[in-house]
């Protein structure tokens, strides 16, 4: 493969960050909740809606051209305008996208963000909640799927795991020291949505799901939202708040499926990883912090591998040492994550990268001397990836 | 009493084939596994497609498979996602590496599921339901 070029390091700054009320939030649409979103975002960086000239976005599943009800409710015309489709690896590749648009000169300040009303949608009824669980993961899965008995994303991850745990040796208890990790982060987090503590022992009591996968290690049905103001890193400084940094990023997809090869236990964050650690200059050693993306435990784990942390099959000792808590090694999903704060399908990550970079958190939740920080986003139907490596100001 | 859905047994969901995987569910029916094979370059693959997916050529033939493979990896579904699996669970659903080289998604039947293992040597079994035949797959004993 041909070498990427670093063209794009520190060439675009993140200059407001937000996020909707979170977790259950009845009565209030998707929509409703990416506009609260960037509302917040707008007041952070202190611009209004008017400075704002592109919007990246992805839509909740049901919406066609999501970007533009984003635009008519801001009231805004756009000059660069979009939606994505890359599942959880949408959001980090909309940064990309604006920092890529800002630097051809398509676009000055992007609002990228994602907003979705998942735990609503699924408790208005028990039909909804069915149909929601029975949905085919795509359009074309009407065979070697559904008649075995296969459904949603939980088994899809499972199998990773239990390949994982095959090879490796990789255990349980390892799985539940990550839920354990995000939950007490999220003790800290207001805005998170579970509030109350997890041991150990209640992971290991609680239901199964889809073995070798229990009810903690699933991510959340969350309602809310998150967005980012992106825009060039001259515009950044005479902004309000302390901008960061876009050193790097990339982005990977095994689209030869989840299934095929060792897509499962070797992801594509490997790759994806390698092209922003290169753009940024930087490597796994210089990473303060991470906001990995956690739809299940074990894609904490696998990643850590496949960014470079640990050596491959050695996440689960990694995490075991307590590196992924606030005075470990790589304090990790230090807003609760979408185990434990709320699932927005990576757009939260991003928000909290930006705010563990700023250093205004108290200090019972920052990262002491955070200087960089690597997101990551994970979607499609296993295989898409997508990573973001953010900086402190110079 | 009212016809609620709750009244009457969900049936599974039966597979709708993509036109081009008519022959493989057509073979099902009488019990043989069939797998598209390249005649350039002579690999299988699946799901079948029109078109190689080694080498793109639209030469192939539907070839018989062994049958035989191994588990990469199974999951156990405990939550019944589908009510028609409801008396099912905990059951098995796995991928099968055939010896042939393609990966299939079935279940592993015939054994309890605390005893699946990955890389367990297993066998095609055909389960006849309802004017339609799902491959499965047994452990080799």
């Amino acid at each position: 493969m041909i070498e990427a070029h670093p063209a794009l390091r520190n060439r675009c700054a993140i200059v407001g960050a937000g996020n909707s009320r979170l977790g259950q939030v009845p009565g209030v649409s998707s929509l409703d909740l990416i506009i609260e979103a960037i509302a917040n975002a707008l007041d952070d960086a202190g611009l209004k809606a008017s400075d704002v000239d592109g919007i990246i976005c992805r839509g909740p599943d049901e919406s066609y051209s999501h970007h533009q009800l984003v635009g008519e409710r801001l009231g805004i015309n756009a000059r660069f305008s979009t939606s994505l489709d890359n599942g959880g690896a949408s959001q980090i590749l909309s940064v990309m996208l604006a920092a890529m648009a800002i630097e051809a000169g398509l676009a000055t300040t992007v609002v990228c963000g994602y907003g979705r009303d998942a735990w609503s949608r699924t408790h208005r009824s028990e039909e909804a909640r069915q149909s929601q669980r029975t949905r085919p993961e795509s359009q074309h899965a009407q065979e070697f799927g559904p008649e075995y008995g296969y459904f949603g994303a939980v088994a899809a991850h499972a199998f990773g795991a239990q390949r994982h745990m095959h090879e490796f040796g990789t255990t349980r208890e390892q799985f539940a020291e990550i839920a354990v990790a995000c939950r007490e982060y999220a003790l800290k987090n207001p805005d998170a949505q579970m509030k109350k503590p997890l041991t150990i022992e209640e992971y290991f009591k609680a239901r199964m799901i889809v073995s070798p996968f229990g009810l903690f290690d699933c991510s959340l049905r969350s309602d809310g939202a998150g967005a980012v103001i992106v825009t060039s890193a001259e515009r950044a400084r005479d902004l309000k708040a302390p901008p960061v940094m876009i050193r790097g990023f990339g982005s990977f997809n095994n689209l030869t499926g989840w299934f095929a090869d060792e897509n499962m236990i070797r992801t594509a964050a490997n790759q994806s990883g390698e092209t922003a650690y290169r753009m940024a200059g930087v490597g796994p050693a210089d990473i303060s912090t991470t906001q990995l993306y956690d739809c299940f435990t074990y894609m904490v784990l696998v990643q850590l591998e496949d960014y470079g942390f640990c050596k491959k099959g050695e996440g689960g000792a990694f995490v075991q040492s307590g590196a992924l808590r606030l005075d470990g090694r790589l304090p990790t999903n230090t807003s609760g994550g979408q185990l434990s704060e709320a699932h927005v399908e990576g757009m939260l990550q991003i928000v909290e990268g930006v705010r563990q970079l700023r250093r205004t958190y108290p200090r019972e939740r920052q990262v002491p001397n955070a200087e960089i920080a690597l997101v990551s986003g994970h979607g499609g139907n296993q295989v898409c990836h997508s990573t973001l490596i953010l900086g402190r100001s110079p | 009493m009212s016809e609620g859905a709750s009244e009457r047994k969900a049936s599974k969901p039966r597979p709708r084939p993509a036109p081009e995987s008519k022959p493989f569910w057509d073979a099902a029916r009488e019990h043989r596994l069939l797998l598209p094979r390249c005649n350039a370059c002579g690999q299988f693959w699946f799901p079948p497609s029109q078109r190689c997916a080694h080498c793109l050529a639209a030469d192939f033939t539907w070839a018989e498979a062994t049958g035989r493979g191994r588990i990469y990896s199974f999951v156990v579904f405990h939550r019944v996602y589908h009510p028609a699996f409801e008396s099912d669970v905990p059951y098995v659903v796995a991928i099968v590496e055939l010896d042939e080289g393609p990966r299939l998604l079935s279940n592993i039947v015939g054994m309890n599921p605390d005893d699946v293992r990955c890389d367990m040597r297993v066998q095609v079994v055909f389960e006849d339901t309802d004017g339609i035949t799902i491959p499965k797959f047994a452990a080799v004993s």
